[in-house]
């Protein structure tokens, strides 16, 4: 019977095991292990001596881990561990949109040890529809950089008789309310989309919303349940190759980088252009000098081929955007989701 | 055709020993994620993903793939041991998987739950491998009319699971179908029932309710006295007897049909295989009134549904490029991460690759049981834990648990009221199973309906019009007849009708 005691403590030590799991693997996943090494560098930019950083920064991510925002901002999390010199904690956040990593932020000390990824268009959305209760406007986030710029782009099944910008509009014009188009939810980017497409040329397209999100709305596309499929660009390119389907055009003034051959709404004289993108805000207040060293750590990260690289693998399309011209880009992308948002709500 | 050598040289480099050592890395390290509820392998394969990125690509997929349905085994045990379901698709393991334990048969819960996820995972990967292309058209065919037909069958099946009193079951999954309405309304976009709580936008999760009603209301039960104590079983009383191998036979055949179908659906989770699996078997298995008593049939149904319905879900993957579950996109993740685009072309780009992470899946299945099943009498061992310590390691579980779904203190109080809930379901011989199964499956049954009608600009015909959703339509109306007539005659000839789950 001596048996019997030893192996318990080896059952004793499963439920241990389970903790530290979960401290290793929810709350404080510390991204990288070394925080030491080659720090040197981080008297980059502006050139104003502020001792920054001191100790790890925060990085909350409004989304679960393993999404394409986690993954763009585990990535860039891991290169500024190396220039900045200090360690990353990357805390997943996810609900609501990104609101609840939103609400975090801007209620947190504004040191500059405290960042969150920021999405458009929910960091706009959750602000302009008042029926969620936001506790923050545009003016609690301090604007850092932009990394990611994925353009919305619109797809047919490859025997579809609509081939150009042009033959869609007409599509829709000869049948209005006819074609279906699938959505990722009500004022989602895609549902926007419909709704400057209507504004710029009156087509009108039925939107399917599809709250649970891409995956589904392309299983149902792909079923041959509605006629468009509307997603970013990157969602899209795989299966454009594997001749699922065909992208007829791309919501932006420059064609895509992922899809060369693919002509944009612009250039059919359609002037339509949406995106979503990834970037990174402090909460306002935080000093500009650590606003400016790590908007600059981060255009010198994305500056690297290798860096590129890695993003582009993960079908992330590299923008970058410094605090400044971040800041511009979130006011204007503001103003044009007030002017479209009465006709997304109106829609239904 | 060139399949089977190509597949022999994938065992071949699968089974070399380093790969054989990340698939066991892997295994382990999904199960040991697996244990805690709240911590899927999702997230665990999410944050290991930049470590693999020194590997090869092989052995980095191999070691993903093997946490990933290692994850599912980590659920079964603490849903079985413990009453706590770490994922959804476990939750309705726990409630026969509990009964067992308390009657001192963990072991052979867990043993029947290793053979049958081996039985249900293997057998989806041979599809994968004999029909991956025509498997994942059939999946495209279930569109959303076609999908709320299906779910129909599911809440046609609830008929089943209420058990004694009929008001009672009713009660329990009206309750259920209120805790799937909180939530951002998915076709007016506005919030509904969620307090003003930007928390509640994307509904209640529904772990920290599962784990609320079953475990915290498990533990205030044994407190209060009013629930037998489990027991660490004997080695004896480990190995299934003859007679459970002939009753779990059949379920773990249809358990695997269901789990392999579903699986090939993009975007549907594997609770709902599962939870259908449980309800079929609970209305067509001999022994049906037996289930939440502790039958053996309803741990085998929805353990080899989930694993059946986890290496299914491949077959969209491999052909399509298209990730069913988050948990796939985070291994999609991997493959990009490598240069690798999954989808038809991977085929001709890298079939060394492909092959040798499908024969892989062979292996981890097999993994999973030869670790697994000796293991069992580790971890029953648990048991032999004294009840005080026991129960406070419990709910140190819990508590984390609820708190990792969302990194969030707000579910942890949800899991405490439901706990409560559990309590008093318990005490007034309220069922649960109908609670699970319109909790799980009601935002699925909304979303469909809804999405249905938009691409039908809201003629409900469509449901009759497709031949797919019309045959689940008529299989729904038939279950639900047949039990309506089948009552009545058990009204009539005074014959106890008392399962009670």
């Amino acid at each position: 019977m001596s048996s019997t005691p030893r192996i318990s403590r080896r059952a004793l030590a499963a439920p241990a095991l389970g903790l530290t799991a979960t401290l290793l693997f929810s709350g404080c996943a510390n991204v990288g292990g070394g925080s030491g090494g080659s720090g040197g560098s981080s008297d980059s930019g502006g050139g104003a001596s502020v001792d920054y950083p001191t100790g790890p920064i925060t990085l909350v991510v409004g989304f679960s881990a393993g999404g394409s925002t986690d993954t763009g901002a585990r990535l860039m999390a891991t290169a500024l561990e190396e220039k900045l010199g200090t360690s990353f904690t990357v805390v997943n956040k996810p609900g609501a949109n990104s609101q609840l990593a939103y609400t975090e932020l801007t209620q947190s000390e504004p040191d500059g040890y405290t960042m969150s990824t920021i999405n458009f268009p929910s960091a706009i959305m959750t602000v302009i529809d008042e029926s969620r209760g936001a506790t923050y406007t545009r003016e609690d986030f301090a604007p850092v950089a932009l990394q990611v710029i994925d353009p919305t782009a619109i797809a047919v099944a490859p025997d579809s008789d609509i081939e150009t910008p042009e033959d869609l509009i007409a599509a829709a014009e000869a049948a209005p309310g006819e074609l279906r188009a699938t959505t990722t939810g009500v004022a989602s980017n895609e549902h926007f989309a419909l709704a400057m497409l209507e504004k710029a040329t009156g087509a009108k397209i039925a939107p399917v919303h599809f709250a649970d999100g891409a995956s589904a709305a392309t299983t149902a596309f792909l079923g041959g349940n509605t006629e468009l499929l509307l997603a970013n660009i990157s969602d899209l390119q795989s299966l454009q190759e594997s001749g699922e389907l065909r992208i007829i055009g791309v919501m932006d003034e420059e064609r895509s980088d992922f899809v060369p051959d693919v002509p944009t709404f612009a250039e059919a004289g359609i002037d339509v252009s949406l995106s979503s993108s990834r970037g990174y805000a402090f909460p306002a207040g935080t000093p500009d000098e650590v606003i400016t060293t790590v908007s600059d750590a981060m255009g010198e990260v994305m500056a690297t081929p290798e860096f590129e690289e890695k993003m582009t693998q993960q079908g992330l399309a590299p923008a970058y955007k410094d605090s400044e011209e971040y800041a511009e880009y979130w006011t204007e992308t503001q103003a044009l989701f007030e002017e479209l948002y009465p006709l997304v709500r109106e829609a239904k | 055709m060139d399949t089977l050598p190509a597949l022999m040289d994938g065992f071949a480099a699968a089974l070399s020993p380093h790969n054989l050592l990340f698939a066991l890395i892997g295994c382990i390290l999904g199960t040991i994620l697996g244990l805690l509820p709240g911590i899927g392998s999702t997230a665990g394969m999410a944050i290991l993903i930049p470590l693999t990125m020194a590997m090869d690509p092989a052995g980095a997929i191999i070691m993903l793939a093997a946490i990933f349905y290692g994850g599912a085994y980590g659920g079964t045990i603490t849903s079985v041991l413990l009453n706590i379901p770490g994922e959804g698709e476990s939750a309705i393991t726990a409630i026969d998987g509990c009964e067992m334990t308390k009657r001192g048969r963990a072991g052979v819960a867990l043993t029947t739950a290793g053979i049958g996820s081996f039985i249900g995972g293997t057998t989806a990967t041979i599809g994968l491998v004999v029909a991956a292309e025509p498997l994942a058209r059939l999946g495209l065919r279930v569109g959303p009319p076609e999908f709320f037909s299906l779910v129909l069958i599911g809440l046609a099946l609830l008929v089943g699971l209420v058990g004694r009193s009929v008001l009672k079951g009713m009660i329990s999954a009206a309750i259920g179908l209120l805790i799937a309405m909180v939530g951002i309304d998915p076709v007016a976009g506005l919030p509904r029932f969620t307090f003003g709580q930007a928390h509640f936008f994307d509904g209640i999760s529904y772990i920290p309710v599962l784990v609320g009603i079953f475990g915290l209301g498990e533990l205030l039960a044994s407190a209060g006295g009013a629930s037998a104590r489990p027991k660490a079983p004997s080695l004896r009383e480990l190995i299934p007897s003859r007679a459970d191998f002939r009753r779990s036979a059949p379920t773990i055949a249809r358990g695997t049909a269901i789990g392999g179908i579903i699986g090939l659906i993009p975007g549907v989770s594997s609770a709902i295989s599962s939870l259908l699996a449980y309800s079929a078997e609970r209305k067509i298995s001999k022994h049906g009134k037996e289930f939440g008593k502790g039958a053996i049939e309803g741990v085998a149904a929805p353990e080899t549904a989930n694993n059946a319905h986890s290496n299914a879900s491949f077959v969209p993957l491999f052909t399509l490029g298209i990730p069913a579950s988050p948990a796939i996109a985070v291994l999609m993740g991997a493959f990009l991460q490598n240069g690798l685009t999954p989808g038809p072309r991977l085929f001709v780009e890298a079939p060394d690759l492909v092959w040798t992470v499908i024969a892989s899946l062979f292996v981890g299945n097999l993994l999973l049981l030869v670790l697994n099943v000796p293991l069992v009498g580790v971890w029953t061992r648990i048991l032999a834990i004294p009840y005080s310590v026991l129960r406070a390691i419990i709910f140190a579980f819990i508590v984390i648990g609820s708190y990792a779904v969302n990194n969030s203190v707000i579910d942890i109080y949800v899991m405490v009221f439901f706990g409560v809930v559990g309590f008093v379901f318990r005490q007034v011989n309220v069922p649960v199973a109908p609670l699970v199964l319109t909790l799980i499956l009601g935002p699925f049954i909304e979303s469909a309906l809804r999405e249905s009608l938009q691409i039908s600009q809201g003629d409900f015909g469509i449901f009759l019009d497709r031949p797919l959703s019309l045959v689940f339509l008529i299989i729904a109306a038939a279950i639900l007849l047949a039990s309506i007539l089948g009552a009545g005659l058990k009204r009539r000839a005074e014959l106890p009708v008392d399962a009670e789950v």
